[in-house]
């Protein structure tokens, strides 16, 4: 009896796994996942989202231990932010790269740190543009790239380098490339408005963005992309599910003088309890020992002192351009205040400037709390310095529209740049009133309507629509519509109170996004939903 | 010596068995004492040692909980509950005179010197180009040499390895916050005045030390973190280090199968001269101060050589390095020089800063 109810759980647990796995549905820290029984000591870890992928090699160590594991993926510069807090409100953090964990704990509160995987971070580009493009069977530096990108031949996805470990790495490695290589970008270098110029025109190349490095790899496998740039475990993964599909695989680049590696180190956070350290060291001990490596290595990562075993070059496939027995030679890291720098001047400058329609539900069962946490939200984003903070200032450039709506879009509010407009935008949202009934559809579509006034190759567009009710209105007449405009935006859902999931699901499929939870933090919702663009 | 050390070891039995007794009569032992303090990645090791943690607990009812932060970090970090602070050099103890005033009590528990670890392609290409050298079964580093390869940007291509990107570096902790970055800052700048730095001569040769370590970029704040990277991450992403002796020697003792697997690739070389890092416990309140006679107990000292290869007053004889199955270590450490005062140092780490 006892080994069926194992059975089943186990089964629930595989079930569970995998919903999560191809939901588009994420809590508002990209989504959270519990490991483990229930009963026993429970570790809180703060990951990376790439680790998303080690849960299956997680839950047996949850079970065999009866430890719970609670994972709540973040983007690594999150991770960071997060540590410099006043109070850290896990056991544990994984970012992708030990540089963040340096960064953020100001405190001296983690320990036992130790590196579980390496992974460079890598270009993965269609199989025959990469062959048409001469990458395949040579060394391929970051100027070549660019110069593939500057041509127009090479449009890619990328992760926001202000919310990703490796969108900021891929950042850092243009920036050297673009600078002439020298041995360390210096806050001079940065200064030079030559350099201005060149990275803006290259991050324009950029189709899409996303503030984790696991959803743009989904975000890729929902088709019609290109090239991405991402880790290589994660351009193994995406290629042995594109291999699955029949679909054309990403071939892998590896720009010599602009390739920087992610350590994933996982680290204890130290709040005073022998019985988590005890659990935390025990986890520990379990992925580092030589099977559990061999399992990690199985998933693309690179593990132990040997690198790749020659039984597992059958995951580091040559034919997809993967070079296990590459010495990994990355360049260096700028210091922490240069990079710091950087990473301001992608977000007000560098960066290709987003063009955001907010559609927020003003219908009456928003009066009181949710309408308060709204503003708030809005507040986080929209007062440029609440949204410095988490480095989710606006650009110059930047285009943002607010639709308020009910049973209909209210009006139309728009804000160019960052400065006195961009805030009045607040005023509004703080003065509008709950009242009427819900329709997104008809909010989503005037979204559409307005959009259609830009050329949206100069900007990162997305639709943010934030909802707690069930919605009146027809998906499949909006479908028609979305799939009339023929614009590739994608319509980001908050859901909050009793909104419907399945409504806001589907608007994710069909527009390749997402849907973030905002019932327990909305705040927090709108701050990941806004690091994706 | 001996004799007297039986003596002493006899009346610490002594002493056992007589508080051992006076524990039963009171119906009960004594639960310890934990003193909390932070301590320099580097001795972590030694701190989790379940033996050193016995003797610590049983002989001085004595725990000792820690939080790791860099020596020259731990100073200013706000010690409100911590007992005690445990850095790597003497000038962390007149930092923290200088910022806190007198401790209750400092005493330097075991010593280690400043190398350099690489691997072997490099160090062969290092050979190759005459910079270093074998005496003995150890290698030995021209400094002098080094730094003017790492001046004059050479590139690791240059010295005959091409799949190595960029010039030739070593990298360290950041030596404003972490010492064994902090010491080789005070290395580089002996050898960049060809002798131990001065308060008059220090000023001069700034700009040079500032240009070396501006062109490492982000440096790790913990030499535990930059010794773990320097194994993991394999020869392309940190081609040469400089850290602790004992790091190597402790890792070889710990982790005996995955030393197997590296010590072909591996290699120590002592830089010439070399600096040595005094670990030195500073107790900065009265109950801190048990710590002291706790970590100089003789056992303890001879765990801390020979698990943890800390060079201590037991230890440094060429007889017995045998236990760590490495290579190339040096019966003694001679060719050392002084670090530049505090007040010199004070200078550096404001340039660096």
């Amino acid at each position: 009896m006892k080994r069926l109810n194992c059975a089943i759980l186990a089964l629930l647990m595989i079930l569970g796994l995998s919903a999560c796995g191809t939901s588009s549905q994420a809590g508002n820290n990209s989504g959270g996942q519990t490991l483990g029984q229930g009963r026993g000591v429970t570790l809180r870890i703060l990951s990376g989202s790439e680790n998303r992928e080690l849960e299956e090699i997680l839950n047996a160590f949850a079970q065999k231990e009866n430890i719970n594991i609670e994972m709540d993926y973040q983007g690594s510069l999150d991770i960071m932010r997060t540590l410099q807090g006043e109070s850290v409100d896990y056991d544990a953090v994984w970012p992708a790269s030990s540089l963040w964990l340096t960064a953020g704990d100001t405190q001296y509160r983690v320990k036992h740190a130790e590196s579980i995987s390496i992974t460079p971070v890598i270009f993965g580009i269609r199989q025959s543009l990469a062959e048409e493009l001469g990458f395949v069977g040579r060394e391929v530096s970051v100027s070549d790239l660019l110069e593939a990108i500057q041509s127009g031949k090479l449009r890619f996805c990328m992760t926001s380098a202000t919310q990703s470990n490796s969108g900021c790495s891929a950042y850092i490695g243009f920036l050297y490339a673009l600078l002439g290589n020298p041995d360390v970008i210096t806050a001079e270098d940065l200064q030079d408005p030559a350099l201005g110029e060149k990275i803006t025109a290259l991050l324009s190349g950029v189709d899409r963005s996303s503030g984790s490095s696991d959803w743009l790899k989904d975000l890729f496998l929902m088709g019609g992309y290109d090239a991405m740039v991402n880790y290589e475990c994660l351009i193994i993964s995406a290629n042995q599910e594109l291999a699955a599909r029949s679909e054309e695989t990403l071939y892998a680049v590896y720009p010599y003088d602009g390739m920087f590696l992610a350590d994933s180190p996982l680290g204890y956070v130290d709040n005073g309890d022998d019985e988590k350290e005890a659990a935390f060291l025990k986890l520990q001990a379990y992925l580092l020992s030589d099977e559990v490596q061999d399992q990690i290595q199985r998933t693309g990562r690179r593990t132990g002192y040997e690198g790749v075993a020659a039984e597992n070059e059958d995951v580091f496939r040559s034919d997809w351009g993967i070079q296990p027995q590459r010495v990994l030679s990355p360049v260096r890291m700028p210091s922490t205040e240069v990079l710091m720098e950087c990473l301001d001047l992608y977000q007000t400058e560098f960066r290709k400037p987003s063009l955001t329609v907010y559609c927020l539900d003003y219908s009456g069962s928003m009066e009181g709390e949710g309408r308060t946490q709204m503003v708030e939200a809005m507040s986080q984003i929209l007062i440029q310095e609440n949204a410095r903070t988490n480095l989710l200032q606006a650009s110059e450039h930047e285009v943002n529209l607010i639709i308020p709506f009910e049973g209909e879009p209210r009006n139309v509010y728009s804000a160019t740049g960052n400065g006195t407009e961009l805030e009045s935008l607040y005023d509004t949202v703080a003065s509008e009133e709950a009242l009427g009934g819900t329709d997104i559809y008809a909010a989503a579509e005037e979204a559409l309507r307005q959009l259609k006034r830009y050329d949206l190759s100069q900007y990162t567009p997305a639709i943010i629509l934030m909802t707690d009710g069930v919605s009146d209105g027809s998906f499949s007449d909006f479908q028609r519509y979305y799939e009339a405009c023929g614009l590739d935006v994608p319509i980001f859902s908050i859901m909050f109170g009793s909104a419907d999931p399945t409504q806001l699901e589907d608007l994710a499929e069909l527009s390749n996004a997402r849907v973030f939870d905002g019932r327990e933090d909305l705040v927090g919702a709108f701050r990941s939903v806004k690091g994706y663009n | 010596m001996g004799s007297k050390t039986k003596w002493i070891g006899f009346l610490i039995l002594l002493a056992v068995i007589a508080v051992g007794g006076i524990y039963l009569l009171l119906g009960g032992g004594q639960s310890p004492v934990t003193l909390r303090g932070y301590v320099g990645g580097e001795k972590i090791g030694l701190l989790e040692d379940p033996e050193v943690q016995g003797i610590l607990e049983r002989e001085y009812h004595l725990t000792l909980d820690y939080a790791k932060a860099g020596s020259l970090d731990m100073v200013t970090a706000d010690h409100t509950g911590r007992d005690f602070l445990f850095p790597s050099s003497q000038n962390a103890l007149e930092y923290y005179q200088q910022v806190c005033g007198a401790p209750v009590k400092s005493e330097i528990i075991f010593n280690t010197p400043i190398v350099l670890y690489t691997h072997t392609p490099i160090l062969e290409a290092f050979r190759d180009r005459g910079l270093v050298t074998e005496r003995e079964g150890c290698y030995y580093m021209d400094m002098e040499g080094l730094v003017a390869e790492i001046e004059a940007g050479t590139t690791w291509a240059e010295l005959g390895l091409p799949e190595l990107y960029g010039t030739v570096a070593v990298n360290t902790t950041d030596p404003v916050r972490s010492n064994s970055g902090n010491m080789f800052a005070g290395l580089l700048a002996n050898v960049l005045c060809g002798g131990v730095t001065d308060v008059e001569h220090v000023e001069e040769i700034l700009p040079r030390l500032c240009s070396i370590f501006e062109r490492l970029g982000y440096m790790e704040a913990s030499s535990s973190d930059l010794f773990d990277q320097f194994l993991k991450t394999g020869m392309g992403a940190k081609p040469m280090i400089a850290a602790y002796e004992n790091q190597l020697l402790e890792f070889a003792v710990e982790n005996p199968e995955d030393w197997e697997q590296l010590k072909g690739d591996i290699v120590m070389i002592y830089p010439t001269p070399t600096v040595w890092s005094s670990h030195i416990y500073i107790a900065i309140d009265e109950a801190g101060a048990a710590g002291v006679d706790a970590l100089l107990d003789e056992e303890v000292q001879r765990l801390a050589w020979e698990k943890h290869g800390f060079r201590t007053e037991v230890s440094g004889t060429d007889s017995d390095s045998g236990q760590f199955g490495v290579d190339h270590i040096a019966a003694a450490i001679t060719q050392v020089a002084a670090m530049p005062s505090y007040a010199v140092m004070e200078r550096v780490l404001e340039a660096l800063s």
